[in-house]
């Protein structure tokens, strides 16, 4: 997902003069040549974060298109007072580019884990969050927002799924199954192992890669006795509120497939901390089977 | 002291009278700034209030908004009669730390937070570069904003872009002497790559013949005015009570504030 975003800005600061890129010290390799050949537009800033975005959002408010890249705990909990005056109370239109989230930087420890990005960023009214499951999903989102004005920020994934790569749309959920029994949320890079545990079960299944604004209006379509399981790989409770008010009122039953909100004190690898943290298919289906029995 | 500079004072005070709210001290120290900036400086007028080559203005200090506001009025963009029932006022266009999304030009940044308005003006002076506009941006900084990292982030990435069409202007009342030891600002601004100036920040002269010289660099260094002022410059009241950094004056202190004004 990373070699096709940052083949996807390659082209885009060759071919569309009001944009910009700036990267905070990663990814240069895979972009060299364009950092080489157009210096003003695409830039390694060096290692700063907060000012960065206000910088950007001077240049948005020029009416340039600027785009940047970082490890995404220093993206969007660095900046966060950026994030909420320079960009989202201004309705100044910047993209950002976080990798690592929640823990693909699995042995760097807790400064480079970032769980919390969905939930810090839904807090800021204004901004639009991203999390595509394949490389395939990214450009279609990208494309489809980098020009809408508003704060977008993306989580770009190491572990994409594999199986299914389908054609996704900005707000919009992706009806994979239906079904009347409940409703599986699944959103990103989890969509795999939900459609392994979900396949020929009387579930719907809905796929979620635009986060902020949540589409509210398709959940709402399937209620299924407001048993609904949401299988997300950040922190529980991300959206819950979400899927409340998508019901509006009516009592719903939700289970969750999420990283616990605790500090995480450990390393080792990426599949460590998804069975550490209850975050496999086995721990899917668990808690569906657990969401059908109950009353 | 100019007419004009008593004037711009008296409708500060008149303002913050009306809203009930301000940064008096810090207001008195930079009117004089801003208003060599709009009158002899900066390519801007109301009828270019939109232009895509204008001047830009950018309050970092947003505590100084009260500054703006009177020097808007003289020049014709604002009315005082639509500004003093309004400002502050819950429907109001008005806030006292400028509000970019109230406006359509004139108002160029949204103020409020310190440490944001160096960086957002390096950004609008980075896109003049690119877009090859010949719009020169100024930034009105408070001595003691500069304690914020950001500032320092945004100098580096001035002086690494060469931009020199940005005038950082240090309104260096010595509200940092409160707090910490910054040692000297001009050595470090220069060390960071900066063309400096150091002037007396109410000598409407001396700010014009400073800004004009800067402006003749066109050497790829950012610029920097380091402006000696002085905290409720006009009113000896207000120079010797710092109780006037945040308040508003009543009916009675209104009348003693403009006449301390007019006399001095």
């Amino acid at each position: 997902m990373r070699r096709a975003f940052l083949a996807r800005v390659a082209d885009m600061i060759k071919n569309e003069p009001d944009t910009t890129f700036f990267t905070v010290d990663i990814g240069m390799w895979a972009i060299r040549d364009v950092l080489k050949d157009y210096p003003d537009r695409c830039t390694n800033v060096g290692i700063y974060e907060d000012a960065m975005f206000s910088i950007a959002a001077g240049m948005a408010r020029r009416g340039l298109v600027p785009t940047i890249f970082g490890i995404q705990p220093y993206l969007v909990e660095r900046t966060l007072e950026q994030i909420k005056m320079d960009l989202a109370y201004q309705k100044l239109g910047v993209n950002v580019i976080g990798t690592g989230a929640a823990v693909d930087y699995p042995k760097y420890g807790y400064s480079h884990y970032c769980a919390e990005d969905v939930h810090v960023i839904k807090a800021i009214p204004g901004c639009e969050f991203i999390a595509p499951g394949t490389a395939k999903q990214f450009i279609q989102l990208f494309n489809q927002t980098y020009r809408d004005g508003h704060p977008t920020f993306f989580r770009v994934s190491d572990h994409p799924n594999k199986e299914y790569d389908i054609d996704v749309e900005f707000g919009k959920a992706a009806v994979m199954q239906e079904g009347k029994q409940a409703t599986v949320i699944a959103v990103s890079v989890m969509l795999d192992d939900v459609m392994q545990v979900c396949k020929g079960q009387d579930v719907t299944v809905l796929y979620y890669t635009t986060l902020e604004p949540f589409d509210t209006e398709t959940l709402a379509k399937y209620y299924n006795n407001g048993k609904i399981l949401i299988v997300e790989p950040e922190f529980e409770g991300s959206l819950t509120h979400d899927v409340i008010k998508a019901f509006d009122g009516k009592p719903v039953h939700i289970e969750e497939v999420a990283f616990p909100r605790e500090i995480f004190r450990n390393y080792g690898s990426y599949d460590e901390k998804i069975a550490h943290y209850g975050l496999t298919k086995e721990d899917i289906a668990h808690k569906l089977v657990g969401l059908l029995t109950s009353n | 002291m100019q007419e004009i500079s008593k004037k711009l004072r008296k409708e500060a005070l008149f303002l913050s009278h009306k809203c009930k709210d301000g940064n008096l001290q810090s207001v008195f120290s930079c009117l004089d700034i801003v208003w060599t900036l709009y009158d002899k400086i900066m390519n801007w007028s109301p009828a270019k209030a939109q232009d895509d080559n204008r001047d830009f203005f950018i309050i970092s200090k947003g505590q100084a908004t009260l500054a703006l506001y009177p020097v808007l009025i003289e020049k014709g963009y604002f009315q005082m009669d639509e500004i003093a029932p309004q400002i502050g006022q819950f429907n109001s266009r008005y806030c006292i730390q400028t509000d970019l999304t109230k406006f359509e030009g004139g108002v160029e940044n949204n103020a409020g937070s310190l440490g944001h308005g160096l960086p957002f003006a390096t950004g609008i002076a980075n896109a003049n570069k690119i877009k090859k506009s010949p719009s020169d941006v100024y930034v009105l900084c408070g001595d003691g904003e500069f304690c914020e990292g950001t500032m320092w982030e945004a100098c580096i990435f001035a002086a690494a872009k060469k931009l020199d069409n940005l005038t950082v202007i240090v309104d260096d009342n010595n509200s940092v002497g409160a707090m910490v030891d910054m040692g000297d600002m001009r050595q470090k601004l220069e060390a960071f790559g900066f063309d400096v100036e150091v002037v007396n920040g109410h000598d409407m002269d001396a700010l014009e013949q400073a800004f004009k010289k800067l402006k003749g660099l066109k050497n790829g260094k950012p610029k920097a005015v380091m402006a000696k002022t002085v905290r409720g410059y006009g009113s000896k009241t207000m120079m010797e009570n710092d109780i006037w950094f945040h308040k508003s004056p009543n009916e009675e202190e209104l009348e003693l504030l403009s006449r301390e004004v007019e006399q001095s």
